[in-house]
């Protein structure tokens, strides 16, 4: 997540308005859901693929990294989608053909999918939505709870972090059921601390004034609509080559 | 006399639990001042620190800004906040938003300041604090001094009077230290008065040009920084030992003559042991001599 996070922060389109890489993002998303994945899906995963390592330099192991965790998820499902089981007969376990072929077209959609979403994340912070979700009416306190939760997400994983690495210092990790027993006294004390934090934050908004409002002066990005026509452009590529592709399949 | 700017008057505070943290307590800060309040660690610094912009309510006593008593209504509290900036000890207590320009926009844009207005402070704030560089930088990736001059940078930007800070250099290494006095000493020029608290007598007495001893929940002496720290009684009952350069300037003084100031910097008192030196033994060359037994046995 801290992966994630950094590489949000910093690669190249980072300053580009949130809709020039959603909508090209979304566009692709509706393709993938929509045409045959045989031959979408490879086209999307290479688009997305493409835009976020050699378009917004974001290095490729960071995206196989966040395309990876799914990826798990997908291979384990194969099995259940390839393989059919027939009770009519007695007991009857098969691999049919028609099982192999919805196996894959759903592990590449699914797959295509993801990195749609990946490239997206990769490229813009969590807090560049903050300003568009307010303007599409999410409530105030909606937002403002989110931009905490992410903000102090971090604070805790430090936290979580150094317990756990003290714990392990004083052997609190050495066999299971120790480890079972520290879990449980490093998740009572982040919440404890975690009620303590809140009391101190709130010490600190109230210094600066605060009164039921987390107002801040966020920059907005200009739109440019050349990047975003150019975008929609190459969604609409991919959409017709696709096209094109799947008359010569069956 | 004018009344001071801040001033704490039989100050008492029990915790809700019922452990009693100030007794009786009397503070003054007066304008234009550099004020530290010295005591040891976990003594209830924090409690009165709060206590000054009108976080805790006393049980008993009353703070008074410019001799009137503090009130704690919705917008008395506002102007006394608006007067009084507090800079709490654990930056990551105070810093709530994704970076760090939105984060110290965050003040001036409750003073109900415009958007111009509030990114000039911002960019005045960051200047101030030498972090003009960071202003983009999403909060959770700075380090930890970092975050404490943006947590300072923060309350600033709301353009206080005074400003309160909760042991401003816990936590920060010599270089960090440098550079945030540094900025403070800037600030002070500029007019803030600053209070600070601290458990470091060395840097009270290097630094504050007023001290008071904070002892058992109540100011056990106020007065200017070298008639406290020289005071040895006083310091042995808060438990505190006189800070270091004093002593040592004090064992070459009384060699020679007691009509010189007492310096308070480093560089002031190795100047005078230099000079001491070169005295007792003029040929000895005595800065390497020095520099090998400081380095001692390790190097």
């Amino acid at each position: 997540m801290r992966a994630i996070d950094h590489h949000a922060w910093t690669n190249r389109w980072r300053d580009w308005h949130p809709a020039e890489k959603l909508l090209p993002a979304s566009g692709l998303l509706v393709l993938t859901l929509l045409l045959p994945p045989l031959t979408i899906a490879p086209l999307v995963l290479a688009g997305t693929a493409l835009a976020t390592v050699r378009g917004a330099g974001v290095p490729l192991r960071a995206l196989l990294g966040v395309l990876a965790a799914p990826a798990a998820f997908l291979l384990a499902g194969i099995p259940f989608l390839a393989v059919s089981v027939d009770f009519a007969q007695g007991f009857d376990l098969r691999l049919s053909s028609e099982g192999l072929r919805l196996a894959l077209t759903t592990t590449l959609r699914a797959l295509a999918a993801m990195s749609c979403l990946a490239f997206v994340v990769l490229t813009t912070p969590l807090t560049d939505w903050m300003a568009s979700l307010r303007r599409i009416g999410v409530p105030a306190g909606v937002v403002e709870l989110i931009l905490l939760i992410y903000r102090l997400i971090f604070v805790f994983f430090e936290r979580a972090l150094t317990g756990h690495q003290t714990q392990t210092a004083r052997l609190g990790h050495s066999r299971v059921d120790r480890s079972v027993r520290s879990l449980g006294l490093l998740a009572g004390n982040l919440f404890q601390r975690a009620l303590a934090q809140a009391r101190r934050l709130e010490i600190g908004l109230l210094a600066r004034g605060y009164a039921g409002e987390l107002r801040v002066l966020a920059p907005r990005p200009v739109l440019s609509r050349t990047r975003l026509v150019a975008g929609m452009g190459l969604v609409g590529l991919v959409g017709a080559a696709s096209s094109l592709l799947a008359r010569g399949f069956p | 006399m004018t009344a001071p700017l801040l001033a704490a008057r039989g100050l008492e505070y029990v915790y809700p639990g019922g452990v009693v943290a100030l007794c009786g307590l009397d503070l003054n800060v007066e304008r234009g001042r550099k004020l530290a309040i010295l005591g040891p660690n976990g003594s209830g610094k924090t409690t009165l620190l709060l206590h000054l912009n009108g976080t805790c309510r006393p049980t008993r006593g009353e703070i008074r800004l410019d001799g009137q008593p503090a009130r704690y209504e919705h917008r008395a509290l506002n102007h006394w906040r608006r007067r009084v900036g507090l800079v709490l000890q654990e930056p990551d207590d105070q810093l709530f938003a994704a970076t760090v320009g939105q984060d110290v926009s965050f003040g001036p844009l409750n003073l109900g300041l415009s958007e111009a207005e509030t990114a000039e402070r911002v960019r005045e704030a960051l200047t101030a604090l030498r972090v003009t560089h960071l202003a983009d930088r999403p909060t959770h990736a700075l380090s930890f001094g970092q975050k404490k001059r943006v947590a300072i940078a923060g309350v600033l930007a709301m353009r206080p009077e005074i400003l309160v800070l909760d042991e401003p250099t816990a936590g920060l290494d010599p270089h960090g230290v440098t550079h945030l006095l540094g900025a403070l000493q800037q600030l002070h020029e500029a007019g803030t008065t600053l209070v600070f608290s601290t458990h470091d007598v060395d840097l009270a007495y290097a630094w504050a040009d007023q001290v008071a001893v904070f002892h058992e929940g109540t100011v056990l002496c106020q007065g200017e920084t070298a008639a406290v720290l020289g005071n040895r009684d006083m310091l042995h009952r808060a438990r505190l030992r006189p800070p270091l350069l004093l002593e040592v300037a004090e064992m070459l003084d009384a060699i020679q003559d007691r009509s010189r100031s007492i310096p308070r910097t480093r560089e002031a008192v190795l100047a005078l042991l230099r000079e001491r030196l070169n005295e007792a033994a003029p040929t000895v060359p005595v800065e390497p001599a020095l520099a090998h037994a400081w380095r001692g046995p390790s190097a």
